[in-house]
């Protein structure tokens, strides 16, 4: 109670390091079910800037076909594609990330082995569906 | 013991202090209904977009001018539009401390997601109407 009527700023300060810390990241070893839902963030945060191409190409495209040309162009330049890549990588990973949101709403999923699968299938679903739609694309062309 | 049923505490009074309240439930909702209409949407956007591979800029709008390309992609491009201002909007609460910048950085926020929003309401309707 003594502490109580002595004025904030005259009481003996207490270090930051003293004070008792709940354990943060760098007190586990990396786990795979951490690691997909660290993904899912960082993945959401790269398709929010990201989404600057989806517009950029729809404006092009309701410009006229200069512009068009030279979204294109760009597009489709090794560096393009490899923008695209990791773009439609983030996006189906993200997706993936999201069933598995899905599943564990409905309250199942949460044990460890489960747990581990899901996080694989992720990963696994992720890369596959973007592999799949490059080979698609590349068909197409 | 103030849990007891003839407590003279309020209702209020006992939960009063015991955390946050900041949205409850209401921000896990609307990012899950986001999602799955995002999710749905995102297989027929992929679709689209094959269908679009190698065309040149005649065929990609003709394409695109269509009512079902056009509503879908207004669909898309708006759902995620308000996915992402909700899903930046968690990460930026978790990630800035200080007051100030945090407000900031939620404006910067809603700004740019509505103009993502806007810009790609007015690229789809000018290729569906002009």
């Amino acid at each position: 109670m003594a502490e109580a009527s002595t004025p904030a700023d005259k009481r003996p300060r207490v270090s930051a390091a003293e004070r008792p810390l709940s354990p943060h990241l760098q007190i586990y070893r990396p786990m795979l079910t951490m690691m997909m839902s660290i993904t899912h963030r960082i993945t959401g945060a790269a398709l929010y800037l990201g989404s600057l191409l989806l517009v950029w190409w729809l404006l092009a495209l309701a410009t006229d076909a200069r512009a068009f040309q030279f979204a294109t162009d760009i597009l489709t330049s090794w560096f393009g594609r490899l923008v695209l890549f990791g773009f439609t990588l983030a996006l189906f990973t993200h997706f993936m990330g999201g069933l598995r949101h899905f599943v564990w709403d409905t309250g199942r999923g949460m044990e460890h082995p489960q747990r581990e699968w899901l996080a694989q299938a992720t990963l696994v679903g992720g890369v596959g569906l973007t592999l799949l739609v490059w080979i698609a694309a590349y068909a197409l062309r | 013991m103030s849990n007891a049923p003839n407590s003279l505490r309020t209702p209020l009074s006992r939960i009063r202090h015991l955390g946050s309240a900041r949205s409850g439930t209401g921000h896990l909702w609307a990012m899950r209904v986001t999602a799955v209409a995002l999710a749905l949407l995102l297989i027929a956007v992929t679709i689209l977009m094959l269908t679009l591979v190698g065309q040149d800029y005649n065929a990609v709008r003709a394409t695109m001018a269509r009512p079902l390309p056009a509503i879908l992609m207004l669909a898309f491009t708006l759902t995620a539009a308000y996915h992402m201002m909700i899903g930046m909007r968690t990460i930026i609460e978790d990630y800035v401390p200080n007051d100030h910048q945090r407000e900031w950085a939620l404006i910067g926020n809603a700004l740019f997601c509505g103009a993502v929003a806007l810009a790609s309401v007015y690229a789809v309707l000018k290729i569906s109407f002009v």
